[in-house]
């Protein structure tokens, strides 16, 4: 199974050090040059971002699976990333420094007859037109191709369903050309458009590869209607479905992030993914499914907190667990929240699902939680450094646990980092 | 190895790499193709003015996405073009729309590690061109990249400009780049935003950009400038400052609270003082309660704001975003 969750990173991804490219406060979905937001956030910070980048988490559990970035040619080359590709070849104890390398830039094609092909193009001619194109090593005409479909679909339920058709047998570079345009275009939220995503999804005549494919393009709909739901999210806890469940579990997470967003509904998504975290036999879904609420924060009832305690008890993986406990922070009845960590804390034995539960209790009930803290660091000595840390930040006036966060020493004070913990 | 000679080998690649794809039905040489004949796609090498000639074409297309594409095909190729023609091209360029792409073009050279003087010629166009619309475009051409690292005191230069339109684009520069290009967390993106809101007279600019910002990083001296705007002849411009206090660093945060507390009684401005009472909250968190609550009495037509606030901060919520969201959707549940 590929295109998985970096299980720790992705506890990290919990901290709100990782707010800085999501943030409400900032443009969601915009692309960023992250090497200046690297060096802005500074070092402890950028380690996180850094080595989120390299796990290939949490950017394609929120849905960012094609950044604009990658399809810029040396768009990536920044300032910062400059510095740090120069910082290696600095010299010590008197060995001599190499010059600084030029730097290198990938070529870029002019095509002739674009202007002609865009002019005259229409939905019937873009297929075979832009076959000659599908398998050319130049991004900038790869995202045109897409946005051109886009366009050629606009709005009409009609036209998306016809690309459709044709993506069910078309070669995977033409498959991920045609879901793009579809992605793109504004027919893509309409509801016979859902209908037909899903049935292709869980067509069981399909190649599983395919399906998946389909089936993460759930991702882009506005909501899902209760039946479709049901039988998405039974696909998605079934092992047979392996790869294709996991998106499945994406799409879910991330349609109920839009519909929170939008219209506050969050609890039948959430059900689904708190019973997928729970049923699933594969642990990177399980994982993913508790994700998907960190990447919503929403709020939870007693309900969702009980089956979060649940889940904290009996799940076997530590890696869970810590998401588990970031999860538990968007509890209403912060008391509630406190007594699970304070006992799970008790019962744990891992050091770094001890941190998450910790420093999520600070992100739970903000100062209130210091009492419940200060036992856990009266329990495991190692706490006691963290435990001065916080106090200090919560005595200074400061209350945003996003600004708590940022002023600690550092963010890994228990190397729950280090991939080989 | 010279940048010359790097171009050069950069363009003998391009060459040899070059791409002869035929679609399926090709037209006869010679003849004009048909709209409904599959065009003939080569791929080539780009020069500046090739290039140009497309963009000029492709700016009356219906097409969004074909001008996406050529304005990311100029900018992409900048770096492999030679310099002196661009550069060249950019100062006898007076169609403000093309004056922007070149200008993007130029800006992208340097930000990618090559010359600085290619963006020094953008800003110093932006500075001291005759036309404001010239002026306005070249500004835009330096959104969302580093400009304001390499540019001095250039946008406080900017937000004096006589034109609207140019102050305006400025200002909408420094607010994306702060937000945008440092996430909001850096503190020389945030203290020149502060410096050039403050050094414009003009009050939708200076509203603008300290209404917009991040201001987490700022240092003393531009707290002390946002202090200082609240009294301000203005309402937008003191409640776009009130704003900005909200979200200072805690070094900052009493003397802030101190500042908004004293002035709501003395404000008149409705507008006003509900700014300041999403600051006061956003400065205490639940802390805030008790002196919302002592405000409710010194203006009764508020009073369901500072209630509704007080509901929020009673939720015990630990970031401003949760706060923020939940405030707004009881509003809308009302």
């Amino acid at each position: 199974m590929t295109a998985k969750s970096g299980p720790l990173v992705e506890a990290m991804k919990a901290d709100p050090s990782h707010r800085p490219v999501s943030s409400s406060e900032t443009s969601p979905g915009r692309p960023r040059p992250l090497g200046r937001v690297f060096a802005a956030l500074g070092g402890a910070a950028a380690l996180i971002l850094g080595v989120a980048l390299i796990s290939s988490g949490s950017a394609e559990a929120e849905g960012q699976g094609e950044p604009r970035e990658a399809a810029t040619p040396g768009a990536q080359l920044t300032d910062a990333a400059r510095k740090a590709g120069a910082s290696e070849h600095t010299g010590q104890g008197g060995v001599e420094q190499e010059p600084p390398k030029a730097p290198r830039f990938s070529n870029t094609t002019c095509w002739e007859e674009l202007e002609r092909f865009n002019d005259t193009v229409t939905l019937e001619t873009f297929r075979s037109w832009s076959a000659p194109l599908l398998g050319v090593k130049d991004p900038l005409v790869r995202e045109y191709l897409k946005e051109r479909l886009a366009e050629l679909i606009g709005n009409d339920e009609g036209r998306a369903s016809e690309v459709l058709g044709w993506a069910r047998e078309a070669s995977p570079a033409e498959f991920k050309l045609l879901m793009a345009g579809l992605r793109g275009s504004e027919a893509m939220g309409k509801p016979k458009v859902a209908a037909q995503l899903t049935s292709l999804g869980l067509d069981e005549r399909l190649d599983i590869g395919r399906r998946a494919g389909f089936l993460d393009e759930l991702k882009g709909l506005p909501r899902l209607e209760p039946a479709a739901l049901e039988k998405l999210a039974h696909f998605a806890k079934d092992p047979a479905s392996g790869e294709a469940g996991w998106v499945t579990t994406r799409a879910i997470g991330q349609v109920m992030k839009e519909d929170f967003q939008k219209t506050g509904n969050v609890k039948p998504y959430l059900d689904k993914l708190f019973t997928i975290a729970a049923e699933s036999p594969d642990e990177p879904v399980r994982y993913l499914a508790l994700e998907m609420e960190m990447h919503a924060d929403a709020p939870l009832d007693a309900q969702a907190t009980e089956r979060l305690a649940k889940i904290l008890s009996t799940e076997g993986s530590e890696n869970i667990r810590q998401v588990a406990a970031h999860d538990l922070s968007l509890a209403q009845d912060k008391a509630q929240a406190l007594e699970i960590y304070a006992k799970a804390f008790e019962a744990e034995q891992n050091l770094c699902v001890r941190w998450a539960l910790f420093r999520f209790a600070a992100r739970a009930a903000g100062k209130d939680a210091l009492p419940v803290m200060a036992n856990m660091a009266m329990t495991d000595s190692r706490f006691q450094g963290n435990y001065q840390d916080f106090e200090r930040l919560y005595a200074s006036g400061i209350v945003d646990f996003d600004r708590i966060w940022f002023s600690l020493p550092t963010q890994d004070p228990h190397g729950c980092l280090d991939p080989g913990h | 190895m010279t940048r010359r000679d790097l171009s050069m080998m950069n363009m003998t690649s391009t060459l040899v790499l070059t791409l002869s794809l035929l679609a399926p039905a090709v037209s006869a040489a010679g003849e004009a193709a048909s709209a409904d004949e599959a065009p003939a796609l080569r791929g080539g090498l780009c020069s500046v003015e090739g290039l140009l000639a497309k963009i000029r074409r492709g700016m009356g297309s219906k097409s969004e996405a074909y001008k996406r594409y050529l304005r990311a095909l100029l900018r992409e190729s900048a770096v492999l073009l030679p310099a002196s023609e661009l550069k060249a091209a950019f100062e006898r360029e007076y169609d403000p729309v093309m004056v922007e792409h070149l200008a993007a073009a130029l800006v992208a050279r340097t930000e990618r590690g090559l010359e600085p003087e290619a963006m020094e010629a953008v800003a110093q166009r932006a500075l001291a061109d005759r036309d404001p619309s010239v002026r306005a475009a070249t500004i835009r051409a330096m959104r969302r990249t580093g400009a304001l690292e390499r540019t001095g005191n250039m946008y406080e230069r900017l937000v004096r400009d006589p034109s609207p339109e140019v102050r305006k684009e400025a200002a909408t520069n420094l607010v994306e780049d702060n937000l945008n290009v440092y996430g909001g967390r850096d503190a020389r993106a945030a203290d020149t935003a502060v410096a050039a809101a403050a050094a414009s007279s003009d009050p939708q600019v200076t509203a603008q950009i300290l209404g917009k910002i991040m201001t987490g990083e700022v240092g003393a001296e531009s707290v002390r400038k946002i202090q200082q705007l609240l009294s301000s002849d203005s309402a937008e411009v003191r409640a776009a400052a009130t704003t900005a206090l909200g979200g200072v660093p805690a070094a900052e945060m009493a003397s802030a609270r101190e500042s908004l507390l004293g002035m709501y009684r003395g404000e008149r401005d409705p507008g006003v003082r509900k700014a300041m009472l999403e600051s006061i909250a956003r400065l205490g968190f639940s802390s805030a309660v008790p002196e919302l609550q002592r405000l409710r009495s010194v203006d009764p037509s508020l009073a369901p704001e500072i209630d509704a606030w007080i509901r929020v901060l009673n939720m015990n919520l630990q970031e401003w975003s949760l706060i923020l969201r939940e405030k707004q959707r009881l509003q809308q549940a009302r």
